[in-house]
């Protein structure tokens, strides 16, 4: 099943492929990603996940295929498609209130204004800082604000860099291995803090504004995919025509939770050794097709949803 | 036991002892050798460098007619010199240095050159700048700049590559910077730090180099005054010239070290 092609995308991978030489990376990869979903991206080690993300970053450019934000080509990085790293998150040189507001500076001010019209130049800077402070406040990290990156633990850097991302509103923010150096309590916090940003997409959604928060996070904890976003993408070459490449073999979508909701794993042990077989079981080549159901799925539960109004 | 800390006091007090030591013996030398010889100067006594220190400061020339004090003219002509040359040289290996570090096709060209220039020793290379450059206030600050300029340029250019990493700049890039921003907001910003320590680590090269030439081609400067004042005996003046030069090194780091606290609260080493 196609996904319906007159949507309005956040972000749209076609046919891309990847080769090195003659090691073939990734094979036509397709990708449609709605504003507002959180997209966990899965996979082995090794199976070309952060070379998608590059390729979606525009920092590394495709063998072939296009990447398209909110319509738009990506012709290298830009402003619309916003990237948090596992290492080096954050400017070590900035506080963490001027790391948050720093792309705002890069972006509504230029080093001419900065010079001849320093006036307007400290009131725009005023502003930005004072949207940053909020921005950190509002994610519940008031303490880190005058902070240096040396001075926060990794967990807190990573949150920071997180909201240093999505105060530029970006068409979608991606996170390579986000929580990788983390560990359990710090994982937890980041994970509230992605948790809440898809409760405000709800609420934009039911009020009829755009959600702002578009993710596409690369993890290795199945159950962290699982819990914090609600489509599950599974990167692998486990399957028919696996000499060609890494291919989606699972897109699935997968329970929301609320912050509130007890962190309880045991609900979607089903769906995450289905996910495991599918995307990590060697040994299990299927069809490339099998579980790429994501788009079928939601039409079906957009038809049932109607069905249900009109009864 | 090798690293067991010792008290504080104890710390000091043997601090202090160093110096004294180091003092009383110097004297005790100097003694032995009045005994031995009553007019000798090659070891004054702190009475002689006393007078040295006089001497020094004493205005020259006829007293109708005053010129300033050997150590003041000494001192304009060799921190002029070492000022002048060190601003020129850190200045162009700055540009150079980020340049490389930021753009492919001119870190190609130039990556082999000034890796292999930055190993000539720029006093061996005095005769060059004696006949290229010729012998006068040019000679000297070209040479301290351009004795500089290669080792510096190279630690610059590795330290663009080591401490800004691709994700920072590719991230800058996402956060809508300019490539001129990049270069300025990102690369800049975070090896100034490293740019001080430099400059910093290039001030005792630069003093080498820049009084081996005075000593040689010099009509001013302080490494022209050690030296004709050696050659005359005149240990008193020397000495007491060596021990302004230790102080100006100790201060040039003080104050480079407390630039780079103030500018640079981020970075810890
Ligand atoms: N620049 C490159 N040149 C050649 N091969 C590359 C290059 N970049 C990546 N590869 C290869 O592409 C494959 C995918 O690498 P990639 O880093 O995307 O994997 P990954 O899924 O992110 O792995 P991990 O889970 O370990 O992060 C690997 O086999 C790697 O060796
Ligand atoms: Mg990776």
């Amino acid at each position: 099943m196609k996904p319906p092609p007159a949507v309005h995308y956040a972000l749209e991978v076609q046919s891309l492929s990847q080769t090195y030489g003659n090691h073939a990376v990734l094979d036509n990869i397709n990708l449609q990603v709605l504003p507002g979903q959180i997209v966990a991206l899965v996979g082995p080690s090794g199976c070309g996940k952060s070379t998608l993300l590059k390729a979606i970053l525009g920092t590394h450019k495709p063998t072939s295929g296009e990447v398209r934000t909110d319509g738009i080509p990506v012709r290298g990085p830009n402003r619309n498609v916003g990237i948090v790293y596992q290492q080096y998150s954050l400017y070590d040189f900035l506080t963490a209130e001027q790391n948050v507001s720093f792309g705002l500076k890069l972006d509504e001010t230029t080093f001419l204004t900065r010079f001849f019209t320093p006036r307007k130049y400290i009131a725009k800077r005023r502003e930005h800082n004072r949207r940053a402070k909020e921005f950190l406040y509002q994610v519940g990290l008031e303490s880190a604000c005058g902070k240096y990156p040396g001075e926060m633990s990794g967990g807190m850097r990573q949150r920071v860099a997180v909201a240093q991302a999505f105060i530029m509103r970006p068409k979608v923010v991606l996170l390579d291995e986000p929580f990788g150096a983390l560990d359990e309590a710090m994982r937890e916090d980041l994970q509230m803090m992605l948790l809440r940003f898809y409760q405000e997409n709800l609420i934009a959604k039911r009020e009829g504004r755009m959600p702002q928060y578009t993710i596409l996070m690369v993890t290795h904890e199945l159950n962290e995919a699982i819990y914090v976003a609600d489509r599950v993408i599974g990167l692998s070459r486990f399957h028919t025509q696996g000499e060609k490449g890494a291919a989606i073999v699972y897109d699935r979508p997968c329970p929301v939770f609320s912050p509130d909701d007890p962190r309880d794993f045991s609900k979607f042990v089903e769906q995450r050794e289905e996910l495991r077989k599918a995307v990590f079981d060697d040994t299990y080549i299927k069809d490339r097709d099998k579980y790429v159901t994501f788009w079928k799925e939601l039409s079906s539960l957009a038809k049932d949803v109607s069905n249900q109004r009109v009864s | 036991m090798i690293r067991r800390d010792i008290p504080a006091w104890l710390f000091w007090v043997l601090a202090i002892g160093g110096i004294v030591v180091l003092l009383t013996s110097y004297e005790l030398v100097s003694a032995r050798q009045t005994r031995i010889n009553a007019l000798q100067t090659t070891i004054p006594s702190f009475e002689k460098l006393g007078e040295g220190l006089k001497q020094i400061f004493r205005p020259q020339g006829q007293p109708e007619n005053p010129k300033p004090a050997m150590f003041w003219v000494d001192m304009r002509a060799t921190l002029w010199r070492l000022g002048l040359g060190m601003a020129m040289g850190v200045a162009m290996s700055i540009v150079v240095g980020v340049l490389m570090g930021a753009y492919r096709w001119i870190e190609a060209p130039l990556s082999a050159v000034v890796m292999f220039l930055s190993k000539i020793p720029p006093t061996a290379m005095m005769p060059i700048y004696f006949a290229v450059v010729g012998t006068d206030q040019k000679m000297f600050t070209s040479m301290v700049a351009l004795g500089i300029f290669f080792s510096m340029t190279q630690s610059i250019y590795q330290a663009v590559r080591q401490d800004v990493s691709d994700e920072a700049i590719n991230k800058a890039y996402t956060l809508g910077a300019s490539e001129f921003e990049i270069i300025y907001e990102v690369i800049w910003k975070q090896i100034l730090p490293k740019i001080i320590d430099s400059i910093r680590l290039q001030i005792g090269p630069a003093m080498v180099f820049l009084l081996a030439a005075e000593m040689v081609v010099g009509n001013a400067g302080l490494g022209y005054q050690i030296r004709m004042q050696s050659r005359i005996l005149n240990m008193s003046v020397v000495y007491v010239y060596l021990f302004i030069l230790a102080m100006v090194g100790l201060l040039a780091e003080w104050s480079l070290a407390t630039l780079r606290r103030k500018l640079c609260p981020w970075f810890v080493d």
